[in-house]
């Protein structure tokens, strides 16, 4: 198996924790709504999710783009450069109650 | 008792006008109320993926309503204020003159009193002093205090409830107070849908779900596009909008002016998702044919509906195929409009005004635009939008109103005949 980019990994186990199940488990071919179940409301969490941890916005637009586990992974690496090394997510202020 | 429920007072709060009359004059000349959202303090506005709103620019509250009331209730409960006054004054009827006990309010809120709310939890958060939050905070934020001030502002002692199904609150406001007076329990119903939450958390909230337009942020006049193919989400409106629902013998009795009658209501629940509509339309059609049937009505006799309509990608094109699926040929004859094409979605505001326009759609015979819709999208398309006001006798108009909780409203007028 070929190896697996730190982003790749990172997004398995944003979705393993999401989806309460084993990321190694979750293959990138996946489709998030056939196969992993995912609504659109669902996969709206889901990119709530690997917006924060990779420190991204995520359009609207881009959303239609994102069927499966492999294209998140591509999007992500697309935006954040593909590093060899991981590099810590950038670290954002604790969160604050806003009204 | 069975008694027969007219219309007989309108007021309306909107972000194209301020009174029944404004509102309508500026619906029937298409007018856009959506503009670039007002800065929310030192919040990084580019942070929203959505940056415009149909909110309410010129709204002095000292204007139009006096008394203790004015300055202690939220932005929403103002709109209430303001738009159930007008409709009483409009009706001509004086509660004084009446046994109280019989007069009922009804108030549909979809979020309430969110400024105070939204001040409050960040003065506390910041200041560290709980000691300092507002003693108004409870009786503003919770859901029924602009039921409650718009019954004491006018003294209706009837029953004083506030529905909060979300998009559809007041749909279900003007349903349950027509049940109300047809059942005998009230002679009549201030009946009102306000909601002024155009905040920095809710309007935040609405952005992450990706219920918003985010592609029309520098021509936002453009961005309320029901039906239209490049349709991106819903902008978000305020207001409020107001209808007194009266007994018929009871209106009859005072000569009152009969606007329409409400003649069916509908209330359904999909049990199905918080948020996302089933995209077979099944629900929403089975909603509204229950409410034709609760009006002794055949489909084949609509002649105009008010869609919910909201400018989502799935949302339009479910109420779409679930008008072709139980209008059948019909859905090509009737007239349909979107009034949030103009407002935004005004969320639990969104039914009464919904209201209003078929009221004055049942007495003028006149149909207002659809903004926006300028390349029809396949799915939604019918012959009966139009981006030009239509004029056409009506006797019998729909309206529509779905919320998030799965839940689905649907509203039969009538041109009133004695």
């Amino acid at each position: 198996m070929p190896a697996e980019s730190d982003i790749a990994v990172r997004i398995r186990t944003a979705l393993g924790e999401y989806l309460k199940r084993d990321p190694a488990s979750i293959e990138p071919r996946h489709a998030l709504r056939e196969d992993l179940g995912l609504d659109s409301m669902a996969t709206i969490e889901l990119l709530f999710k690997i917006e924060e941890v990779f420190d991204l916005q995520i359009p609207d637009q881009d959303l239609q783009k994102l069927a499966k586990v492999s294209d998140v992974i591509a999007y992500v690496e697309g935006k954040v450069g593909k590093p060899a090394a991981a590099k810590p997510p950038a670290k954002r202020p604790a969160s604050r109650k806003k009204g | 008792m069975n008694q027969r429920v007219v219309i007989t007072g309108l007021g309306a709060v909107s972000p194209i006008g301020i009174g029944t009359g404004q509102f309508w004059k500026a619906a029937l000349e298409g007018r856009s109320g959506i503009s670039a959202i007002r800065p929310f303090d030192d919040l990084p506005l580019e942070a929203y993926r959505s940056r415009i709103a149909g909110q309410i620019h010129d709204f002095t509250p000292a204007h139009y309503l006096d008394g203790p009331h004015v300055d202690r209730v939220d932005r929403y409960a103002q709109f209430a204020l303001v738009a159930a006054k007008e409709a009483l004054a409009d009706s001509g009827l004086r509660i004084e003159r009446e046994n109280p006990h019989r007069i009922g309010t009804i108030v549909g809120a979809g979020m309430g009193g969110m400024v105070m709310g939204e001040r409050e939890i960040t003065q506390l958060y910041r200041s560290q002093r709980p000691n300092r939050v507002h003693p108004n905070f409870i009786p503003t934020i919770t859901l029924n205090s602009a039921s409650g001030i718009v019954a004491m502002a006018h003294g209706a002692k009837g029953q004083n409830l506030t529905i909060s199904t979300a998009c559809s609150s007041s749909a279900h406001a003007i349903g349950q107070a027509l049940l109300t007076i047809r059942s005998g329990r009230a002679d009549a119903v201030i009946t009102v849908g306000a909601d002024a939450s155009i905040t920095p958390l809710v309007f935040a909230g609405f952005c992450s779900l990706r219920a918003l337009s985010t592609n029309f942020n520098e021509t936002p006049e453009k961005a309320s596009r029901p039906f239209d193919r490049a349709r991106d989400g819903f902008v978000m409106g305020e207001g409020a909008g107001a209808l007194i629902l009266e007994s018929l013998p009871h209106a009859k009795k005072r000569k009152a002016r009969i606007y329409a009658e409400v003649a069916g209501y509908a209330a359904t629940s999909e049990a199905y998702h918080m948020v996302i509509p089933r995209e077979d339309g099944l629900e929403v059609a089975e909603t509204m044919a229950l409410a034709l049937r609760d009006a002794k009505v055949r489909p084949a006799q609509v002649d105009y509906v008010n869609a919910h309509a909201t400018s989502t990608p799935i949302g339009d094109a479910v109420e779409v195929k679930a008008l072709r699926h139980l209008f059948k040929s019909r859905a090509d004859r009737m007239l349909v409009n979107a009034t949030k094409s103009m407002i935004g979605h005004t969320l639990g505001a969104a039914g009464a005004l919904g209201g209003v326009v078929c009221a004055l759609a049942l007495d003028t015979g006149q149909i207002h635009p659809t903004l926006n819709y300028e390349d029809p999208d396949p799915a939604c398309a019918l012959p009966g939008i139009s981006t030009q006001t239509q004029e056409r006798p009506i006797a019998i108009a729909l309206l529509n109103a779905f919320g998030f909780g799965s839940n689905n409203a649907a509203v039969v007028f009538k041109k009133y005949t004695r």
